[in-house]
C-alpha cells in the first residue's frame, strides 16, 4: 500500500476501472499525451491506447455532450472538464439531457457517465479557475454530486461513481491535490455514495463540510479540542441524495451544528442542510444552525483568495458564538 | 553541466560586449533559441544556443564585455525542471499523511427534547430542563410544562448553596457512590458481660484493631485506576464526628501501638479539635479505615458509606437491650449492632466476614 | 453534376522568414522609417513577456501566458486599429493590449492576481482578458451589434486561438456576424498548439481560414510572422467593415514559442526540433534584418533600443510595486452599482476577519 496524493488516488482508481471494464473511456482536454493539466490521466494513454482516452477539441460543450451518447450507447465515459470554470458550457447537457435520459425514456435509456471537474480556489489560479459550483448541480434532480475530500475516499467513491448507472458530477477540490497522502490499496475498495462519513467523533458541536473546506474544519477540531470543546466532524462527501440521517444522529447528540462550505453563502448547499435540520431537527437543536462560508462576492483573485476562503479562524468564532447559546 | 562559449563571431573579432539577455537561468531552450544579444563593431547579433537544455547560470552582466571563447551559458544536463503538475496556479504539495481512523456511524443518545424557544423560555425561566416532567407528544416538554415548574420552584424555598464541609461532603459523597461496589453486612455483639463503666468507642477501637490483625486486608487503601490495592500496616483510625457544621473524620494515628487511655484522650482531644475547627487539615486525612459511632445519636443498623481509597467503615448503632436466646428460654441482654460496609472490588465476602466476626469476639469479651 | 459553390482561401506574405520581400511592399511599408515604431513595439513587448516569466519564478507573479513569437500579430493588428475600435481579446495577448495603450503596470497588476489591472486608464471601452475560451466571440458579435444599431463607425476587433476554433461559441458568433453583416474581424491567433494538443488533432480542416466560409463571411491567411502583411490585411478588413463590408475571419499563422503558461512545461508534449525550426521564422529578427537591410535601423539604434526597453520595463515594475495591496472591502466594492443592504453584514465580517488576519 503506497501513501498518495488524492490527484494520484484519482488516476489509480481512473487505472483501475479502466483494467477492470472495457466499456470505461475517458475523455478531454489534455488528457493524453499530457497526462491532463493536473496529471489526474497521467499514463492511461500509454497503458489503453488513444481510442479509450481521446485528447478532445477545445469544446466542452461537446465534451459533456459527447459523454452523453457514448453512456446511452452502453460505453462509461469519465469526461474531464479541465478548469471549474468551463464547466458552466456543459450545463445544457448535463442538465436537459444526462439528468433526464432515465426518466423521459422510462427507463429504456440511461446515462451512466462520470463528470470531473476540479473544483474550489486557494491555488492562486486566474480568473475562472476557483469556482464552488456544487449546489448548481445538486438542485438538478437526476444527478448525484460527489466531493472526495481525502484520497482514500477520492479512490474508493471514483470507483463507485464509474460504476453507478446514473449521472456523476464528481467535483474534485483542486487546493487539496496534492496536498496531503493517505495510504490507499489498489483493489476494489469501492466506498458507498449516498452516505455521510464520519471523520471525528464529538460530543459537544456538530462540524459538517466537504471537499477543501474539511481541511479547515479538521484544524478548527482539533484547536476546539485544546479548548476542552468535542467536535463532530462529518464529510458530506455525496451531497446529492444527501444522506441526512448522520447529520441528524450527530446533531441530536451534540445539539450544534455549523456547517462549513467555500462556496458563497446565498444558495450554498449549507443552506439545504440547514433547512433539514430545521424541519427536522428542530427538538435537539439548542444553538441556531451557523453556515460559515464564502462571501456573496465573485471569488476574488489571487491577492484577497485568503480574505474570502473559510479558514480555521473564521471557524472558531463561528463555533464560539453558537456555543454560548446553551 | 556543460559551458557554452562566446562562439567566434567571425571577422576576426576577439570579443563582444553584452546588451540584453533574452533568457533567464531556469529557463528552458531549445536550439537556434537567441540566448544574448552582443555588440560587435558592425553590428547587434543574436547569439543563438547550441543545443536544447535548461539555463543553470549566465555568465556576465549587460556592459560586459567577454571574450571569445570565455564562459557565457551553462546548461543543466540533469534532470528537466520538476513537472509543476499543473497549467495554472500553484497546486501546494504537502507533507502531511492523512491517518484516518475507521468511519463509523455515531450512536445517538436520549436528549431533553425541547424546541429552541422553549428552551429559551426555560433559561430565561431558570428551570433546569432535567426536571421537567414533559407532556408533549413523543417525550416533548412544552411551554405549559416549563411554566408549571417555574410556578412550582417560585413557591418554594429558594435554593442554599452548600458551602465548605457540607459542600464537600456532598461531592465525596457522590464520587464514593459512583466508583466503591458497598456490601454491608450487619450484626450484633453481645456485651451483657461488659463491667459498668466501660468505655464503648475504646472497646471499638480496640476491637477493630484485632480485626484488623485478623483480616489486614480491610486496612488498605484501593487505586481503582492502576487496579491496585495497598494493605497498611499501620491502623490510622478515621473517626466520624457530627457538628451542625457538618460530618468531620478526623484521624487517630497509629491506634494499634497506644493505650487504652491514650486512645480515649486522643478521641477527646480529635472531638474538641473538631468542635473548636482547630485541627489542622494534614489531621483530617490519610485514614486507612473507619469507625462510625452513629449509635450515639440514633439508629440500629445502617450502611455507612465507604469513602475511597479506603475499603472498609464499620457502624456501631444504640446499645439496646434485646431478648436473647439463652439455652431453651429467654434473657435480656445489652447487645450493640453492627454495621459493615466493606468495598467489594478489593474485598471478599469472607474476608469481611472474618473481620466482623473478630470485631464481635472481641466485643464480647468482658474485659481486656 | 453542377458545383453550385466554390471558395479559395488567400494567403499573404511581404516578408519571407530571412525579412526579404516575396513581393512588392503595400503602401504601408513605403515608407520603411514607419515601421520602426512597429518593431520598438514588438522588442518592447518581449522585453516585457521574459520580466513576466521572470517575475512569475521568483513568486511576485501569478501564472502568466507567455505571447513569445507571436510579437508582429499584435503589432500589426494594434497598428491598423482605431482608438475607437474595441478589442475583445483571448488571455494571451498583453502585446496586443499593450498596443491599445494598456500600461504595463496595468498588466502585472492583472497578473498578480488584482481585478484593478482590468480597469484600463486608456482603451476605456476595451474588453478585459478573456479566461473562458471563445466567449469573447459572442461578446463581440454584440458589441459590433451595438455599433451598427448606433450607426458608428467602429469595429469590434475579436482575437482567438487555434483552440477556440473548436468551440461552440466561435462557431455561433462567426454565423450570426454573417447574417447580420457586422462590422466585426475575427484574428485567429494559430500558434498552432493548445496547451498539449497540436492542430493537426483540433481539427480536420486545411486552414483554420475556411472556417468562414460556412458561415458566409470572408476568410483569410496570413503570415502572423510578418508585421507587414498582418496589418496589411487587417487594414483592409478594417476597412471594410467599417464601411458596411460586413465581417472578415483572419487567420495569422505563428507559433508559440513558449510554454502554454509558466506552469506549463511543453517539453513534456512538444519536439524541441520543431521549436527550433520555428526560431528560424520568428517575428522579431526578420524585421530587424529587412529594416537594417534597407538601412533604417542601425546598430546604434539596436543598442539604444536594448538599453531602453529594459528600462521601460524596470519601471513599470516599480510602479506596479507601489501600488498598495487591494483591501478586504474591495471584494465588495463593483459587486453591483451600489451594495445592496443586505451584503452590509458580510460586509462589515469580512472587514473584521480581515483585520484580524492582517
Amino acid at each position: 500500500m503506497a501513501e498518495i496524493t488524492l490527484v494520484e488516488a484519482v488516476n489509480r482508481a481512473l487505472a483501475y476501472e479502466m483494467q477492470r471494464d472495457p466499456a470505461v473511456v475517458v475523455l478531454g482536454e489534455d488528457v493524453g499525451m499530457n497526462g491532463g493539466v493536473f496529471r489526474a490521466t497521467v499514463g492511461l494513454q500509454e497503458r489503453f491506447g488513444k481510442a479509450r482516452v481521446l485528447d478532445t477539441p477545445l469544446a466542452e460543450s461537446l465534451i459533456a455532450g459527447m459523454a452523453v451518447g457514448m453512456a446511452v450507447q452502453g460505453l462509461r465515459p469519465v469526461a474531464e472538464i479541465q478548469f471549474s470554470g468551463f464547466i458552466y458550457a456543459t450545463l445544457d447537457h448535463i442538465v436537459n439531457h444526462a439528468s433526464r435520459m432515465r426518466t423521459r425514456t422510462r427507463g429504456r435509456l440511461s446515462c451512466p457517465m462520470v463528470l470531473r471537474s476540479p473544483s474550489g480556489g486557494g491555488i492562486r489560479a486566474p480568473e475562472h479557475h476557483s469556482e464552488s459550483n456544487e449546489a448548481m448541480f445538486a438542485t438538478v434532480p437526476g444527478l448525484r454530486v460527489v466531493v472526495p475530500s481525502s484520497p482514500a475516499r477520492a479512490y474508493g467513491l471514483l470507483l463507485t461513481a464509474i460504476r453507478d448507472p446514473d449521472p456523476v458530477i464528481f467535483l474534485e477540490p483542486t487546493r487539496l491535490y496534492r496536498l496531503v497522502k493517505q495510504e490507499v490499496a489498489d483493489t476494489d475498495d469501492a466506498l458507498p455514495l449516498d452516505v455521510c462519513f464520519t471523520l471525528r467523533e464529538g460530543k459537544d458541536v456538530t462540524l459538517v463540510s466537504w471537499g477543501a473546506a474539511l481541511h479547515e474544519t479538521l484544524a478548527a477540531a482539533e484547536a476546539l479540542s485544546n479548548a476542552g470543546i468535542e467536535a463532530e466532524v462529518i464529510d458530506v462527501a455525496t451531497l446529492k441524495p444527501l444522506d441526512m440521517e448522520t447529520i441528524l444522529e450527530s446533531v441530536g447528540k451534540t445539539g450544534r451544528c455549523v456547517i462549513v462550505h467555500e462556496a458563497a453563502r446565498t444558495s450554498g448547499f449549507g443552506a439545504e442542510i440547514a433547512a433539514n435540520l430545521a424541519e427536522r431537527g428542530l427538538l435537539s437543536l439548542l444553538a441556531p444552525v451557523a453556515r460559515l462560508t464564502g462571501y456573496d462576492t465573485v471569488m476574488p483573485l489571487a491577492r484577497l483568495e485568503q480574505q474570502y476562503l473559510p479558514g480555521t479562524i473564521r471557524i472558531l468564532a463561528a463555533v464560539h458564538k453558537i456555543m454560548e447559546y446553551a | 553541466m556543460s559551458v557554452f562559449t562566446l562562439p567566434d563571431l567571425g571577422e576576426g573579432l576577439q570579443e563582444a560586449e553584452i546588451v540584453t539577455w533574452h533568457v533567464n537561468p531556469g529557463d528552458q531552450v531549445v536550439m537556434d533559441q537567441p540566448l544574448v544579444s552582443v555588440e560587435t563593431d558592425k553590428a547587434i547579433v543574436d547569439i543563438p544556443s547550441p543545443q536544447a537544455g535548461r539555463i543553470a547560470r549566465l555568465y556576465g552582466e549587460v556592459g560586459e564585455v567577454i571574450k571569445l571563447g570565455a564562459p557565457l551559458v551553462e546548461f543543466d544536463e540533469s534532470a528537466r525542471a520538476p513537472d509543476a503538475g499543473t497549467v495554472v496556479g500553484e497546486v501546494a504539495v504537502g507533507k502531511e499523511v492523512v491517518k484516518e481512523p475507521p468511519a463509523s456511524v455515531t450512536a445517538s443518545a436520549a436528549g431533553v427534547k425541547a424546541t429552541p424557544a422553549v428552551r429559551a423560555l426555560a433559561h430565561r425561566l431558570d428551570v433546569d430542563l432535567s426536571i421537567v416532567t414533559p407532556s408533549g407528544p413523543d417525550g416533548l416538554i412544552t411551554v405549559a410544562d416549563v411554566q408549571r415548574v417555574a410556578k412550582i420552584l417560585s413557591e418554594v424555598e429558594p435554593l442554599e448553596p452548600l458551602r465548605g464541609v457540607r459542600r464537600a461532603m456532598a461531592g465525596h459523597m457522590a464520587l464514593a457512590h459512583a466508583e466503591v461496589v458497598p456490601v454491608t453486612i450487619m450484626d450484633d455483639a453481645d456485651v451483657q458481660g461488659w463491667p459498668a463503666g466501660t468505655d464503648i468507642t475504646v472497646r471499638l477501637i480496640r476491637a477493630l484493631i484485632v480485626a484488623c490483625a485478623a483480616e489486614p486486608a480491610l486496612n488498605a487503601w484501593y487505586d481503582a485506576q492502576a487496579v491496585g490495592r495497598r494493605v497498611r500496616k499501620t491502623i490510622d483510625l478515621g473517626i466520624a464526628v457530627d457538628t451542625p457544621d457538618g460530618l468531620f473524620v478526623p484521624v487517630l494515628r497509629d491506634a494499634a501501638n497506644r493505650p487504652d487511655a491514650q486512645l480515649r484522650s486522643e478521641v477527646d482531644r480529635l472531638r474538641a479539635g473538631v468542635k473548636a475547627r482547630s485541627l489542622s487539615p494534614g489531621e483530617l486525612r490519610g485514614n486507612t479505615i473507619t469507625l462510625s459511632n452513629f449509635g450515639m445519636i440514633a439508629g440500629k443498623y445502617g450502611s455507612p458509606v465507604v469513602l475511597p481509597p479506603t475499603v472498609a467503615i464499620l457502624g456501631a448503632g444504640r446499645k439496646v437491650r434485646t431478648p436473647v436466646a439463652a439455652g431453651d428460654g429467654v434473657e435480656v441482654h445489652e447487645l450493640i449492632p453492627l454495621s459493615l460496609t466493606f468495598d467489594h472490588r478489593a474485598v471478599t465476602g469472607g474476608e469481611a466476614g472474618r473481620f466482623l466476626a473478630a470485631v464481635i469476639a472481641d466485643l464480647q469479651r468482658a474485659n481486656r | 453534376m453542377t458545383t453550385v459553390a466554390s471558395f479559395q482561401v488567400r494567403y499573404t506574405q511581404f516578408l519571407d522568414q530571412r525579412g526579404e520581400p516575396t513581393q512588392p511592399l503595400p503602401l504601408l511599408a513605403a515608407d520603411p522609417s514607419r515601421l520602426i515604431p512597429l518593431y520598438r513595439a514588438m522588442v518592447l513587448a518581449r522585453t516585457f513577456d521574459a520580466k513576466a516569466i521572470a517575475l512569475q519564478r521568483t513568486g511576485k507573479l501569478g501564472t502568466y501566458p507567455s505571447f513569445l513569437g507571436q510579437e508582429a500579430l499584435a503589432a500589426g493588428v494594434g497598428n491598423a486599429m482605431r482608438p475607437e475600435d474595441v478589442l475583445l481579446p483571448s488571455y494571451r495577448e498583453s502585446a496586443l493590449m499593450m498596443m491599445r495603450g494598456v500600461t504595463l503596470a496595468e498588466l502585472l497588476t492583472y497578473w498578480s492576481g488584482d481585478e484593478r489591472g482590468s480597469d484600463f486608464s486608456a482603451a476605456r471601452s476595451d474588453f478585459p482578458v478573456c479566461i473562458t475560451v471563445a466567449a469573447q466571440c459572442c461578446h463581440a458579435v454584440g458589441a459590433a451589434y451595438a455599433f451598427k444599431l448606433r450607426n458608428e463607425p467602429r469595429v469590434a476587433v475579436c482575437v482567438l486561438g487555434d483552440g477556440a476554433t473548436s468551440k461552440g461559441d466561435f462557431y455561433e458568433a462567426l454565423n450570426a456576424a454573417g447574417v447580420w453583416a457586422l462590422p466585426l474581424v475575427f484574428v485567429i491567433n494559430n500558434n498552432q498548439w493548445a496547451i498539449s494538443v497540436p492542430l493537426a488533432l483540433q481539427t480536420a480542416a486545411r486552414t483554420l481560414a475556411q472556417k468562414a466560409i460556412a458561415a458566409g463571411i470572408d476568410g483569410e491567411q496570413v503570415d502572423g510572422n510578418d508585421v507587414i502583411a498582418v496589418q496589411h490585411v487587417m487594414q483592409q478588413a478594417l476597412d471594410k467593415a467599417r464601411t458596411h463590408g460586413g465581417p472578415t475571419l483572419i487567420e495569422a499563422v505563428t507559433y508559440r514559442l513558449s510554454d502554454h503558461t509558466t506552469a506549463d512545461d511543453a517539453s513534456r508534449y512538444r519536439d524541441p526540433k520543431e521549436l527550433s525550426e520555428h526560431w528560424a521564422r520568428e517575428p522579431v529578427l526578420r524585421l530587424r534584418n529587412y529594416l537594417t537591410h534597407v538601412g533604417a535601423w542601425s546598430k546604434m539604434d539596436e543598442e539604444a533600443l536594448l538599453k531602453e526597453c529594459p528600462e521601460r520595463v524596470a519601471a513599470a515594475v516599480e510602479a506596479w510595486q507601489a501600488i498598495p495591496p487591494p483591501r478586504p472591502e474591495a471584494m465588495f466594492e463593483h459587486l453591483y452599482a451600489s451594495l445592496p443592504a443586505s451584503l452590509a453584514p458580510q460586509r462589515s465580517e469580512a472587514l473584521q476577519s480581515g483585520a484580524r488576519n492582517g
